[in-house]
């Protein structure tokens, strides 16, 4: 009897058990606020994360007493299609061939037939109406033009580009710095992070392509004095781009991937400028041009540098464009630069440098302050870095007729956003470097990185799994 | 549809879970495991429950191959974690 007794005292138990467990568990999922579960989440993101993240009060690379700014002649891109460099006759061929390739020129071939070609096009369309040349490192040119307008009293202006004379004042820098982030993040950006302005990374000079066509070429180059104002912040945002169409790099779909962002960022960076001339402060929107956006965006702490020369950002690795807001607003807490592993994983992988099609990305296994190969005028020199081969990696777009991004696409970094390569990422950045030898050997057992893959235009296009009707 | 591939994932994954953990509970009053049992069938089951999250995961992006190779990096290890956990378990008894 007693045994009994004990025995559906046992069964009662358990089932109070469970009963009680799924009411918890629905009481506790209906009613957890959801103050309290970010919280949690926030904590857990510190506990892992958070001390891997390291933060740097000074720009994280070392830079010679004998760095000098980067010339605006000396972009590849001003070099190729505007002459800035005369004798370098490949580098004009290279670009000669590019131009013709891109768009205009389709082939049989999966990811560059004119089904790919049309959509790099659409995706360019808005980057070349509308800003045509801030790609190619050209500064003021379309709607990031570097005009400074005063309305004049009475006068109407819809488009409100232009600055107000009444300044906005803002009850702190953090605020202004949150408020600023916030807009940016409205309009369109994925990452954004704001620093002082630094002369070291701004052009030393500026290429007129007009002053070119209009055979003046003894106007071709300017000078900071036709800058409007004096720049005290840059705002610095990166743009994510899409997962699946860089993964079939090299092609034109990578390259949509890319246009996208291109058209996207001027947009963002053009409405970001009128936001802080409405708040009654200069502002100047770029993409490529008026300042060299990688090390800006590392200053900027959106991320950190890689052996393939891009910014390595903690959430989208490489995967991201970048555009910049020049402005001469100074009321603003300023980030700091980030360190989270990424440098030194890059010592042991070398995935990119494997995977470039024009071998254009250093096999060194220490960055250095000159790059390897001669005659390199197109490098910043000076800067503790990995040095990339921008000839040779021009000299291979025009080959595809399209930008390449195996780069990118090989980078273990480059994740889509699931838990698994957050944790990965996580794990890879506590590890000590030999570990990393072993990272990069399971990234590539595990399928990631591969490129020059078809099968991945087939994955970009395939509906399954997608709702196009929203529902 | 009402729930992404993920959250339907991770609601099936505490449920699973759950059972892993009653399971544990009811062997462990009939055998009393030792501390060296409860540890291999403990990590036994906290990596079967990775494999399950890491596979479906990967099949969820698209990207077959790392869910087998999941399945071969977390799948087996757990698998033998079980059985030699059980093997201790029962052979105390």
């Amino acid at each position: 009897m007693t045994n009994k007794k004990t025995d559906n005292s046992n069964a009662i138990n358990r089932r109070n058990f469970l009963k009680l467990g799924a009411a918890g568990a629905a009481i506790g999922a209906v009613t957890l606020p959801a103050k309290a579960k970010e919280s949690v989440v926030k904590k857990i993101d510190e506990k892992t994360a958070g001390n891997f993240i390291k933060t740097h009060d000074d720009f994280p690379h070392e830079v010679r007493d004998d760095y000098k700014p980067h010339s605006n002649k000396d972009i590849m891109f001003t070099a190729g299609w505007w002459g800035t460099h005369p004798e370098a006759t490949d580098v004009h061929e290279s670009a000669k061939k590019f131009a013709e390739k891109t768009f205009m020129h389709f082939e049989e071939k999966k990811g560059f037939d004119q089904l790919s070609k049309s959509l790099n096009a659409g995706a360019w369309a808005l980057h070349n109406k509308v800003s045509p040349m801030s790609s190619q490192a050209i500064s003021g040119e379309g709607i990031l033009k570097w005009d400074q307008y005063k309305k004049k009293e009475g006068e109407f202006l819809p488009h409100h580009d232009w600055v107000n004379s009444h300044q906005y004042k803002f009850s702190s820098k953090k605020t202004a710095s949150d408020t600023i982030k916030r807009a940016a993040r409205l309009y369109g950006a994925s990452l954004v992070g704001i620093t002082k302005r630094d002369k070291r990374w701004d052009y030393a000079d500026f290429v007129d392509p007009h002053a070119i066509m209009e055979g003046r070429p003894e106007d071709a180059i300017y000078g900071w004095e036709r800058f409007p104002f004096e720049p005290k912040s840059v705002i610095v945002m990166a743009f994510e781009m899409d997962y699946e169409a860089i993964a079939t790099a090299p092609s034109d779909v990578e390259g949509a991937g890319a246009g996208t962002k291109y058209s996207e960022m001027t947009k963002v960076a053009y409405q970001l400028a009128i936001f802080l001339k409405q708040l009654g402060y200069q502002a100047v929107p770029c993409g490529n041009d008026t300042g060299l956006s990688i090390p800006y965006a590392i200053a900027a702490g959106l991320g950190e540098g890689s052996r393939m020369g891009n910014l390595i950002t903690y959430k989208y690795g490489p995967r991201v464009r970048l555009a910049k807001v020049y402005t001469d607003f100074d009321f603003v807490e300023y980030d700091k630069p980030i360190e989270f592993g990424a440098m030194d994983f890059c010592k042991n992988c070398m995935r990119c440098a494997d995977a470039c099609p024009g071998k254009a990305i250093s096999f060194e296994k220490e960055p250095t302050f000159e790059p390897a190969y001669d005659g390199a005028w197109y490098n910043a020199k000076g800067v503790k870095k990995y040095y990339m081969d921008a000839k040779k990696c021009f000299h291979t777009w025009s080959e595809f007729g399209t930008d390449c991004g195996s780069c990118m696409a090989s980078c273990p970094y480059n994740k889509p956003d699931f838990w698994h390569h957050r944790l990965v990422d996580k794990i890879t950045a506590a590890m000590p470097g030999p570990v990393h030898n072993f990272m990069r050997e399971m990234d590539i057992l595990f399928g990631y990185g591969d490129v020059g893959n078809p099968e991945k235009i087939d994955v970009f296009y395939n509906p399954e799994g997608r709702s196009y009707n929203g529902h | 549809m009402v729930f992404s591939g993920t959250e339907t994932l991770f609601y099936l994954l505490g449920i699973l879970t759950t059972l892993i953990i009653m399971v544990l509970i009811k062997y462990n009053k009939q055998f009393k495991f030792s501390a060296l049992s409860w540890s291999l069938l403990g990590l036994g089951s906290f990596l079967l429950l990775f494999c399950i999250a890491w596979s479906v995961s990967s099949v969820l992006e698209g990207v077959p191959r790392a869910s087998s190779m999941g399945l071969v990096v977390f799948g087996i290890p757990s698998i033998l974690l079980l059985l030699f956990g059980r093997k201790i378990a029962l052979k105390k008894k």
